[in-house]
Formats: C-alpha cells, structure tokens, sequence
C-alpha cells in the first residue's frame, strides 16, 4: 500500500511534479542523445578502423613489431598457420601481407609510405579498401596486371598525381640494396581517416616479392577477419597457443589509441550521465524539502498513529524514485527513439569533412547505444532519487509526531 | 481493571529561558470502558496528558504504565509498535491520508499491521458502517464534510482494535449537528463495544456526553468526577 500512497502523493501538487518530471526528461534525453553520438563515432571509427585499417587479429614476427625490417617474416611455407586458420569456423577471412616502409616520389614530390604488397583476393575479403574507391576513381587491383597500385586519395593529392600517374618506389631489397620500381595508379580510395590515406599504398605482393628478391610465401603480416568481433580474445587465446613463436594481437593491442578509445568511452559516458543525474538530483531534493514542508502534519499523523521510521523512509524514497524514474523513463525512451531514427538516417555533418577526416572520423555519424547503456541508466536513476531522499526523509525522521500534528 | 495507571507524572520544557511545567505530579487511573473528558483552559497541560499518555512524547518525570506496561521504558522503535497496535488516535484536524478514500483510509492501519486482505476488507467495512459512511467508502477525504472526515478518523482510531482511544480536541473543528453525530456514534461505540474514549475538550457538548470529567489546570489535575458509572 506504501508503493500505492508514494505514486499518489507525487501527483499531489501536479504542477510541482510535472516541472521536476520534464526536467529529468529533458536532462535524461539530452544525456541519452549526446552519449548515444559519442558511442556511435567512437564505434563507427573503431568499426572503420577494423574494417579498413587493422582486421580483427594480426600475426607477425615478433621482432618485426620492434624494428619493422622485412627479413622478420612469418614463414607460410610450411602452411602450419593458414591451414589452422582455414579450421577456424570463428574466422571469416585472412589474408597475408608483405609490409614495409618506402619512398614514393612523382614528378612532383615524394613522402614516405608504408606498403602493403597483398594478394587483392584474399584482401578484398578482409578489408574494404576495395569499396572505398568511387566509380570514377578507377579500379581495386588487378591479379594479373603488373606493377599497378591503389593510393590513397590525400597521397594522392599530396604527390599530385592522379589515376594512371605513375609514380615511384623506392625501398631496400632483403639484402639492404635499394631498390624501386615504377607503379601505374590504377585506382584512387578515400577513407574517412585522411591520415591513413596519406601513408598507406597497395600492390600486388608478387610484384613486391620480386623486387624484394623474397618468396610471397614469406611475409610480415596476417591479418584476421572474424565472423564476430566478441570472438576476438577466444581466437587470440587459441593462436597464441598454437602458435607461441608468433606474436598474435587484437585490434586493441594493434592500435593502443583505438583500444583506450573505446574503454574511456565508456568510462566517459558514465561519468557524463552522473554528472546531469547529480545536477537532477539537486533538484529532486528540493522538491521533496517542499514536500516534508508542507506534509508536516500528516507525516507527524502517521508516525502517532504507529508507521515506523523504516516504512516512513520508504514512502519518502519511493516518491523521489517514482518522480527520477518518470522523468528518466520519458527521457530516456524520448532518446532511444531518436537515436534509433538517426542511427538509420544518420547525421551529416559533411560540412566540416575536413576537419573530421584529419582526425580519422566519418562525417556522416550514426548514434548508436547498447541496451547495457539503458540498464546501467536505470540503475543509476534509481540510486540518484534513493540518494535525492536521504536528506528530506532524514528531516521527516525527525519530526516529533506530538508538534507535527498540531502543525498548521 | 484499569489499563492506564499514571504515576507522578512530570513534563518540563526546557525549550525556552524560562523551564515551562507542564505537568506537574499527575495521578490518574483509566478503567476499561471509561467514556472520560480532560477539561481545562489552553494551557493547562491536557493536550500534553494525552501525548504522554499516547506515547508521543515522554515524561520528565513519573510512569504511565498501560496494561501493566510501563511504556517508558520501552525503546522508539518498540513504542511507536505499541502505538500501533494499542492505541487509537483522533486528531482535531482529522489528519487523514488526503490521496486515500475513506476506505483506503482506515485500511492503511490494518495494513501496517500486516492484516489479510479478506480481513481488512471485512473490518474496514464493518468500521464504516458503524461511524455510518458505508456509502462514502471511495470518496477522498476532500469530497467529505468536517463531521465525515472525523467519522472515518473514528474509524481508523478503532480499526486496530486498540486498547483505547485517545482524542485530542475531536470536535474543535465541527459544526453542531456534525458534533452531535460524532458524540453519539463515539458513544454508542463505547456503550456496546466497551471501547475507551479519552478526549481532550473545551467543548461543553463533550463533556456533557462524558461520564468522567477530569479537570486539569497549571499541570495538576484538580477535580475528578465520574458522572455516571460506564
């Protein structure tokens, strides 16, 4: 009956309630939108960067990771690690690549970049660089054209070259000669991370393994798509036992940034939402001093007439939870439902590309928000409105029943 | 027997400069069934008698022993089940939950006993039927008359069968007709169910109804008369 008379006494003084209420709505739905914007870049970057960028696992030499010279490879003869990969029903794809740093000069400058030698096959199914290059800028490579290369679009720009410009690489051979070759542009991609685009190229790992004077079977990197990215640490833990000799790591491992990224997020986003909660909470206890103020006497009737201190509290707490979890509960469905409207519409922001592409994000955002996101939410509104009472049901404890009921 | 015996009960308030006495050496004795007026002007300390005596607050000196109970010594928490499960209560501004019906209203008692629902549906019936509101049961205490109201305060004071009731000032507030219903319904209610009423009154009408009168004046009791034998 407590649970009965708390719900009624909130909608005493309608007016007082409803401008609490709205206000824990708007503050839960700005709260809501504003994090579901902030999870859902962080998320597309670290999707994009997967997708794009990292895969979800990769292999390499050990010692490659802390000289990046090309004679640490991973020896793919023996066929050990692809045929193991090739069991995994966890894996998706994965496709190996030769990797090393060189100089890349048109006839009008140079920079250094990283190369990817790759078989385009295999690669597609890992990465989708491939689709990141438009209908008018060219094609992804070819398997049976030579020397052929896929830039990134600010290489591009920065080299200033274009489709079917040749330019050329310049690198040291496996025995430390230099070397090079000219490459024909075949195709032009842009990602949403400009940086990425400036530094990374792609061409055929057996072009590359000529001029390197290597075998394509031996190579510095392998790169894993899994069907699902919870399966990630299952599917280290397996390779890494598998393959001590290796040095198996996860996306988070590969780029530390990304992995802090998506744990201070969280961290972020909590501590957002506490914030806005506490400021609400400010609010609630308030409104329930008024409250305590004007129901004096009643409160001193109930405590004559035999509530205890216990029941007294819980009608007092239940009110301030009753009133946080409307308004939160407004608030936050206000909040999903416009985060599930944009997170399909998305929200473009291509006037400022620019600036979002040098710092690696998408322009065009799509909010997203877990379902833990909302419970977590829940339970910290309920805590806020059980924090909100202490304080006002401390004041109504202390009424001595024989004043308050004389209270006029 | 009796089931409240006072004993050279003292309250002092020391709130002030000046120490206010309250009451000041208090001798009384209640018998099961008593129909018993406190009289005496504003001040002389019967609103204070009732409070002790409700256990709402506690004597500077002296004991009041319900049942053989000395409720002094019995802890906040242990007091405020004894008031709940012993005492009745009717307040001069009624004092009802204004977000319950009359119904909800004397059933919340019940509840807070831990009472079934086919018990207290029983009872708060029963309850409303004999202060005579069987047809007002789901209106709010907004919807009711002064005299209705403290019709249904009747009946919550008596919905936890209490050892007595105690009723401070419960005409204060009501016109004439609404007075003389309640006088009459709080009487036959002691008449027939042997239930004990003690009011604090300035109202003549009250006391004129009562078969004890007791007179208090600066904290003592100065008379004592039963009218009538209950």
């Amino acid at each position: 009956m407590i649970w009965i008379i708390a719900w009624k006494n909130i909608w005493r003084n309608k007016v007082r309630s409803l401008v609490v209420i709205l206000a824990i709505t708007f503050g839960l739905f700005g709260g809501v939108f504003s994090s579901a914007i902030m999870k859902g870049m962080v998320e597309q970057r670290i999707k994009e960067a997967v997708s794009r960028e990292t895969g979800h696992i990769q292999i390499h030499d050990p010692k490659y990771i802390d000289d990046n010279e090309i004679q640490y490879v991973i020896d793919g003869e023996a066929g050990q690690l692809e045929d193991e990969l090739d069991s995994l029903p966890q894996v998706k794809a994965w496709s190996s690549r030769i990797k090393f740093q060189a100089m890349a000069n048109s006839a009008n400058a140079g920079t250094g970049v990283m190369i990817f030698g790759i078989d385009p096959e295999k690669e597609q199914q890992v990465t989708e660089i491939s689709t990141m290059i438009c209908d008018s800028c060219g094609t992804y490579l070819d398997g049976n054209k030579k020397n052929q290369i896929v830039v990134g679009k600010a290489l591009a720009k920065k080299l200033k070259v274009r489709l079917r410009s040749k330019i050329v690489l310049t690198f040291q051979d496996k025995e430390g000669n230099l070397t090079g070759a000219a490459f024909r542009i075949c195709g032009i991609y842009r990602t949403s991370n400009s940086m990425f685009d400036e530094m990374n190229v792609f061409v055929r790992k057996v072009d590359i393994a000529k001029l390197l004077i290597t075998n394509p079977q031996k190579y510095q990197e392998l790169v894993i798509s899994l069907i699902s990215p919870v399966l990630v640490t299952a599917v280290q833990d397996e390779l890494t036992g598998s393959f001590p000799e290796l040095l198996v790591r996860n996306w988070k491992e590969i780029d530390p940034m990304l992995g802090m990224m998506s744990d201070l997020t969280v961290v972020w986003l909590y501590m957002f939402m506490t914030i806005i909660l506490l400021a609400l909470g400010f609010g609630i206890i308030n409104t329930m001093l008024m409250t305590i103020l004007e129901r004096t006497r009643e409160l001193g009737m109930l405590a004559a007439i035999g509530m205890n201190k216990r029941r007294i509290f819980l009608m007092i707490m239940l009110e301030s939870v009753y009133l946080s979890l409307t308004g939160a509960a407004i608030g936050m469905a206000l909040g999903y439902i416009l985060t599930l409207y944009t997170s399909h519409t998305g929200i473009n922001l291509s006037s400022f590309a620019e600036g979002f592409e040098k710092i690696g994000y998408n322009p065009i955002m799509y909010p997203y928000l877990d379902l833990n996101f909302f419970i977590i939410l829940t339970v910290m509104v309920i805590c806020i409105g059980i924090l909100a009472s202490i304080y006002p049901a401390r004041k109504a404890l202390k009424l001595n029943p024989a004043e308050a009921v004389r209270t006029e | 027997m009796s089931i409240i015996e006072i004993k050279d009960l003292k309250k002092i308030y020391n709130d002030s400069e000046v120490a206010v006495h309250a009451l000041n050496g208090v001798n009384l004795t209640f018998q099961q069934g008593e129909f018993a007026a406190i009289v005496g002007p504003s001040g002389s300390g019967k609103t204070t008698l009732l409070n002790l005596v409700g256990g709402l607050d506690e004597p500077s000196e002296g004991t009041i022993q319900i049942d053989g109970l000395n409720i002094g010594e019995l802890s906040s928490r242990k007091l405020i089940n004894f008031r709940l499960k012993n005492i009745g209560f009717v307040f001069q501004s009624f004092n009802l939950i204004p977000v319950l019906t009359a119904y909800e209203n004397v059933e919340f008692i019940m509840n807070l006993q831990g009472y079934s629902r086919e018990k207290r549906d029983a009872r708060t019936m029963e309850l409303l039927e004999a202060v005579g509101l069987e047809d007002r049961v789901n209106s709010r205490p907004s919807k009711l008359s002064g005299g209705q109201q403290q019709r249904v305060a009747v009946a919550r004071a008596l919905a936890s069968k209490p050892k007595f009731i105690l009723a401070d000032e419960p005409t204060a507030n009501l016109d004439s007709q609404s007075t003389s219903n309640l006088l009459d319904i709080m009487e036959k209610l002691n008449r027939e169910e042997n239930i004990t009423f003690i009011f604090s009154t300035h109202d003549q009408r009250v006391v004129n109804k009562a078969r004890r009168v007791i007179q208090v004046e600066d904290g003592k009791v100065i008379s004592d008369e039963v009218i009538q034998s209950p």
